[in-house]
């Protein structure tokens, strides 16, 4: 791996590595030149860069798509059918599980779904009628029912999901894909986040952070609209010709300045990264540019109407993100639109309309355009809820949401290595916990890594003499089972 | 050890009744003869306490001679009533006068009479609560930030009650015995476990080069290959190299005068001089260890980042300390133990020192800090902000990665995982998981200052307190004024506007030992459930042989304070400790020539890099106790080589020979550190306001992401967690996680985005114009100088001139057009422009960025 702060065990970029890319071809022409002298001539110190890096493994997956649904979707009202709340809607049950329930005044009986359930798909996949556009792709995902986590509140949960850890600090799994696989797009972030403009997740800015890592492994925000990057230009743009004139000058006292050192590789891709930022200027806004898009993409994915717009440009402009080769490509939605308390059967059917056209959008056009095959999907969110209702203050059952549920949570993969139309995993008959085919958070990112070619056990910094790794220190397993 | 007077020692502390007759003899007929085993054990030096796996008192019962041990003691019920009820029953609360600490305070009980019957469970009152649910009681969990008893810990209790309460008594575990049995002699012969050697400086032909002894050292590996020193620098590098080192920003036009003409021979090593005597010194290398402590103005860790208001005092601290020269020995000492240097609680006056003291052991509470919301503030969360002390000090000061011991023992080094926790029992006395000071307004248990923060101190000078006083005892005066007055209707928003001046207390953020600390037990694989062995303080067992014993007195007669910490500040900063002047030495060396002696600086272990020049690292190490622990006798040291003033070209050979400049054949060419950037670029602009110390300059945030800071030095700068200043950010500032020890470096298109189109830093470049156009006047020529000698503190080679004077003959002109075009034809704004445009891609270029 290429790091500085892990002198004795980096790898940096050798000559035959150097080659080896080449002969991939995934490499841009420039860069070839650029690093065919080894950025580490001197001193030792590696010049990070976002070279490709190849993986440990072939892995059909180049790009993740990153579908975040913070707040903790309900898992036996979107794809985990619970019969047995229907038998026993209206039961006392909080007493049973007291240590479970963060907000314990409000718990309220077992509560039944307020959303009828049916089969889809050639498989036969279980799901909700919150998620009608969906259903139709359930032959291409891999559902996985019997996922839990660690701790019932949303930052540690966040951060548990996103970071391997509980606590701040360590890099998100973007990081760590970009880290380990680098960059095959030049003129484009590797590591792009699409926010929701109307607001930040819980965790903020931390759940695209690079941790211990360098900040070049973290996600830089691309803006709905406006100039997609900060800085790309200047909020006064001066005339073509005095541009024209200033990288003219730039050009020639870096040269100049160059010539007198020579074998400082670093200086190089000093000048080659002006360059890449001149390229990088026409290409983010053309990334995001979605006007010469056809009227039925634009359909597709529910843009140019409410309560799609918003998401479905997002899921557009991840589509047009991983077709430019940028390797991870990451979602959010406002605020905490899963985080159902209260108001479950209006709150998360919102948060269903939002989302669910446009995601069944990009799946269908990153199909049709062959692109699924070499990206992977992932959808999911941070825990789970109860089987229990929460009522509101004033105990009206018709507003009752869901508490949080640490034991049980569903999520599922798309694309490149996933064994389409496979569920996975089962909860006990309330949904309270994942009892078969268990998966930890660990487990969870083992597997994730797997599909984009990349050994957990292998990927590692060291961090003051400790091996860091996205799945820590404890054992974690690929889930086989879904894979294709 | 008599075992007689022991074991009625401990029937002593027992309560001697008639009722407890029965208990006494169980626990005599349970115990004796384990005790006899024990000490047996100890005396044979079979004990295998604490061994990595082990650890538990309940895994080495197998054999027949352990078969009379209690299957439970009370170190396996002690962790677990630490863990769930001494919030409420323990060293600060007593709720009805109930200590669950100990077996005598329990059998003793409290109000509602004893905790427990031994052997008679049904009858112990402590068991019917716990059971039914009512202690600890449900509604205050979460204000405690306990959790409820586990059914098999309930049961544990039970049975031990059931048992009669067996109690062992164990042999103190100590550092300091030759007859450690978890450290091999061949452990501590590794290099960086023995004292410095006393080294002899190499003969080295021909000796021109050598100026002092470092080069010595270095021409002699060089001569091995064949090589040697690139030829010195040139003057107007030098100066520029020295400056930036030393203070982080260019060189004054006036010091660049004066050195530049100072023809004497001793002209450089009076240039180090002047710079090491000015103040922007200390903001330099302050920032170092800033980097080392992992200083943030935040806790973190959650959704909001709570502030830390007095952190800056600890800024300002370390800054002083770098430009009085503290002497190093003396710096770690307060930090690590300022609050056990002097009894501030009780001084008639707060002198300066006594409150850097505790300024000082902020160092100790950097770590990003969760704990002030209770949902975040529970044990396992404690360990960590205690394990990221740990680590900080461990890699930082020590060069060990003591993290690794923290679940098993060191997989490369000797640590035992033993010495971990007997590590995290030095810090017992302010650092005590299960009893906390939480980092926020109105905590639970500690309320030393309600309404202030469990962890500010009010203990700043007199001076400044009464000041304080006098200003808010003044504005009292203008409100009473106000209010004996007859009113009118300003009256109101008269008072509150005198109000407003009203200054909040000042106060400390530090870290102080406040007595007798939990029992520190040996947590297995890490694990806070799975308490083993009882573990008292004491230092790396590694490092002890032929040291100074570590030895624990009270700071003061009748100290509160336990003197752990400051037995292990004094342990640490002996002259011969094998570690703590070798790392310092060697960061000092890494921030002067690009990488340490040791490439690893936190990591002097067997997995660290070897030093590329052991004997170097050796004599500098000596040399720097020898001096005092003088850091700025390293600097003119390490600086007045020849090694440092060689020039930074890559030679073919040295290329060749030299890969990686391990044998520093060259100087590294670096670019310019984050704050360096920032702080250059409004210096050259002009705008940079020097105003030194105080509370943080804070940043804003813009609603599209980009944080902006002001215009003070990068050091003062709010440092939040969440929004590091965005073109500090571009240029490789670190996150503190916890801390820092070798910054990247890294090359991105970002960057260059930042520094052509960011509105502050085109702003600067027009600044920038301004002074040349008022300095230089509007002759072409001497604009250019201008430019140069202030970017980079050198007249521009003719290619350059002729380069930027052909440039900006074209923006001229160019501007010109665009002026007449726009309807505001001005030859001196289109002048203006075009130096503006000229001046910014100064700052863009390279030879602005990297340093020779």
């Amino acid at each position: 791996m290429r790091i500085e702060t892990m002198p004795t065990n980096f790898h940096p970029v050798t000559r035959r590595s150097f080659f080896k890319h080449m002969g991939t071809g995934i490499q841009g022409a420039a860069l070839i030149h650029l690093f065919g002298q080894n950025l580490l001539a001197d001193e030792n110190r590696a010049v990070l860069s976002l070279l490709p890096q190849p993986p440990h493994a072939p892995a059909k997956a180049k790009s993740v798509i990153h579908l975040f649904m913070n707040g903790g979707p309900s898992q036996m009202d979107l794809f985990d059918p619970k019969p047995a709340l229907d038998m026993h809607h209206g039961e006392p049950y909080s007493n049973k599980i007291a240590g479970e329930i963060e907000n314990i005044k409000d718990a309220g009986a077992l509560m039944r779904s307020p959303f009828k359930f049916a089969q889809h798909g050639q498989c036969g996949m279980w799901v909700s009628d919150a998620l009608p556009h969906l259903t139709r792709q359930v032959d291409d995902i891999a559902l996985v029912r019997s996922l839990y986590t660690t701790n019932i509140t949303h930052e540690p949960a966040v951060y548990l999901i996103q970071t391997g850890r509980m606590i701040t600090g360590h890099p998100t799994f973007g990081s760590w894909v970009v880290y380990g696989l680098g960059s095959d797009c030049e003129n484009l972030p590797a590591y792009v986040v699409l926010d929701d403009p109307l607001g930040l997740p819980v965790n903020g800015v931390e759940n695209w952070q690079a941790g211990f890592l360098p900040p070049l492994y973290q996600g830089t925000r691309f803006r709905s609209s406006g100039s997609p990057v900060l800085n790309l230009r200047p909020e006064l743009q001066d005339p073509p010709e005095i541009v024209q004139m200033q990288r003219a000058l730039l050009n020639r006292l870096d040269h100049l300045h160059k010539r007198q050192r020579p074998s400082q590789s670093k200086l190089d891709a000093r000048i080659a990264s002006y360059e890449l930022a001149a390229r990088m200027q026409v290409s983010a806004t053309d990334a995001l540019d979605i006007s010469r898009e056809s009227p039925q993409t634009l359909e597709m994915y529910g843009i140019g109407r409410d309560p799609t717009d918003s998401y479905g440009r997002r899921c557009l402009f991840a589509r047009r993100l991983v077709e430019r080769g940028v390797r991870f490509v990451q979602l959010y939605i406002n605020g905490q639109i899963w985080d159902n308390h209260t108001g479950l059967a209006k709150d998360m059917k919102a948060a269903c309309d939002r989302t669910d056209l446009p995601i069944a959008g990009l799946l269908k056009d990153l199909k049709q355009r062959g692109l699924l095959d070499e990206t992977l999907v992932i959808w999911g969110g941070e825990f789970g809820r109860l089987p229990i209702a929460q009522l509101p203050a004033d105990k009206d059952e018709k507003k009752a949401g869901r508490d949080h549920n640490k034991n049980a949570f569903c999520s599922w993969l798309a694309g490149g290595g996933v064994k389409g139309g496979t569920t996975y995993g089962a909860t006990d008959e309330l949904g309270l916990a994942a009892v078969e085919n268990r998966v930890s958070v660990p487990d969870w990112h083992a597997t994730l890594l797997h599909l984009m070619g990349l050994q957990h056990d292998e990927l590692y910094v060291d961090e003051h003499g400790l091996k860091e790794k996205l799945t820590g220190v404890n054992e974690a397993r690929i889930v086989k089972e879904i894979l294709a | 050890m008599n075992r007689e007077s022991e074991f009625f020692k401990l029937s002593r502390t027992l309560p001697f009744d008639t009722r407890d007759a029965a208990m006494i003899f169980s626990l005599f007929s349970l115990q004796l003869p384990f005790l006899i085993l024990v000490f047996v054990l100890v005396a044979t030096g079979q004990n295998s306490t604490l061994a990595e796996t082990s650890g538990g008192t309940n895994e080495n019962n197998s054999g027949a001679a352990f078969s009379v041990q209690p299957e439970l003691t009370q170190h396996d019920i002690v962790p677990i009533l630490l863990l769930r009820c001494t919030v409420c029953h323990g060293a600060r609360k007593q709720e009805a006068k109930l200590d669950l600490r100990s077996r005598a305070s329990m059998v003793r009980g409290g109000n509602l009479g004893p905790a427990f019957i031994p052997g008679k469970p049904e009858e112990s009152l402590m068991l019917k609560r716990i059971r039914a649910g009512e202690c600890p009681p449900q509604p205050r969990l979460i204000e405690a930030t306990v959790k409820p008893m586990e059914a098999d810990e309930i049961v544990k209790l039970t049975r031990w009650i059931v048992l009669g309460a067996p109690e062992v008594l164990e042999e103190p575990d100590v550092a300091g015995s030759l007859a450690d049995k978890l450290i091999r002699k061949e452990d501590r012969e590794f290099w960086s476990f023995r004292p410095p050697q006393p080294t002899k400086i190499p003969p080295v032909t021909p000796s021109d080069r050598v100026h002092n002894p470092i080069d010595a050292f270095v021409l002699q590996k060089l001569a091995e290959k064949d090589l040697s020193l690139s030829p010195e620098a040139d003057r107007f590098t030098l100066l520029r190299r020295a400056t930036f080192d030393l203070t982080g920003l260019p060189p004054e036009a006036s010091e660049a005068e004066t050195f530049l003409t100072d023809k004497s021979p001793d002209a450089y090593v009076r240039l180090i001089d002047r710079l090491l005597s000015s103040p922007r010194y200390g903001e330099r290398w302050g920032r170092h260890w800033l980097d080392v402590a992992g200083y943030a103005d935040c806790e973190g860790r959650r959704e909001q980042h709570l502030p830390r208001p007095f952190a800056w005092r600890y800024r300002d601290y370390v800054i002083r300390s770098f430009n009085d020269d503290k002497p190093y020995d003396r710096f770690l000492l307060e930090q690590l133990a300022g609050d056990e240097l002097a009894d501030s609680e009780h001084a008639t006056e707060i002198t300066q020192q006594i409150e850097d003291n505790l300024v000082a052991t902020a160092f100790l509470r950097m770590s990003p800090d969760p704990t002030w919301a209770n949902l975040t503030g529970f044990v396992p969360d404690r360990l960590e902000v205690m394990a990221d002390a740990i680590d900080v000090l461990g890699s930082g000061v020590m060069g060990l990665t003591f993290k690794c011991a923290r679940c098993h023992n060191h997989k490369f080094d000797p640590i035992p995982q033993r010495d971990y926790f007997r590590l995290l029992a030095v810090f017992k006395g302010a650092y005590d998981e299960h009893d906390w000071l939480k980092p926020e307004l109105n905590g639970f248990g500690g309320a030393l200052s309600a309404g202030l923060g469990e962890r500010y101190l009010p203990y700043v000078t007199t001076v400044e307190r009464q000041r304080w006083q006098k200003h808010n005892a003044g504005i009292q005066q203008e409100v009473d004024l106000l209010k004996a007055a007859p009113q009118t209707t300003h009256t109101e928003k008269q008072i509150k506007e005198i109000e407003a001046r009203r200054q909040p207390e000042p106060r400390i953020m530090a870290l102080w030992d406040r007595g007798e600390s939990s029992q520190t037990y040996l947590y297995r694989r890490g694990n806070y459930l799975t308490a083993g062995l009882p573990v008292q303080p004491g230092v790396p067992g590694v490092l002890t042989e032929g040291q100074t014993p570590f030895e624990i007195k009270p700071p003061w007669p009748d100290a509160k304070s336990t003197g752990r910490r400051l037995a292990f500040a004094r342990w640490l900063t002996q002259p011969n400790q094998p570690l703590t002047a070798r790392v310092m030495v060697n960061r000092i060396w890494n921030h002067h020539f690009g990488h340490g002696l040791v490439r690893s600086s936190g990591n002097f272990g067997k997995m660290g890099d070897k030093p590329t020049h052991p004997e170097l690292l050796d004599w500098l190490a000596r040399e720097f106790v020898g001096q005092g622990w003088s850091i700025k006798s390293m600097h003119r040291l390490m600086m007045t080589s020849n090694t440092y003033r060689q020039a930074s070209t890559v030679a073919p050979r040295g290329e060749q020979l030299d890969t990686g400049n391990r044998l520093l054949s060259r100087m590294p060419l670096r670019r310019m550190e984050a704050e360096e950037l920032r702080d250059s670029l409004l210096w050259i602009a002009g705008q940079l306001d020097e105003t030194r110390f105080g509370p943080a300059e804070p940043v804003k945030t813009r609603p599209d992401g980009l944080v902006l800071a002001g215009k003070r030095r990068s050091v003062y700068v709010q440092q939040l967690r969440k929004q590091p200043a965005s073109l500090l950010e571009s240029f490789d500032l670190p996150a503190m996680n916890p801390n820092c020890l070798q910054r990247s470096e890294s090359l991105v298109a970002p960057q260059a985005l930042h520094l052509l189109n960011d509105t502050a830093v085109r702003e600067m470049a027009a600044r920038f114009a301004d002074r040349v156009l008022r300095a230089a006047g509007d002759q072409p020529t001497r604009q250019v100088h201008y430019i140069y000698w202030t970017a980079v503190s050198r007249p521009p080679s003719a290619e350059e001139q002729e380069a930027c004077l052909q440039i900006l003959t074209g923006l001229t002109e160019q501007w010109t057009k665009q002026l007449i075009v726009s309807g505001k034809p001005s030859n001196l704004e289109a002048t203006r422009k075009a130096l503006t445009t000229v001046c910014h891609t100064v700052m863009n270029s390279a030879v602005f960025l990297y340093i020779d």
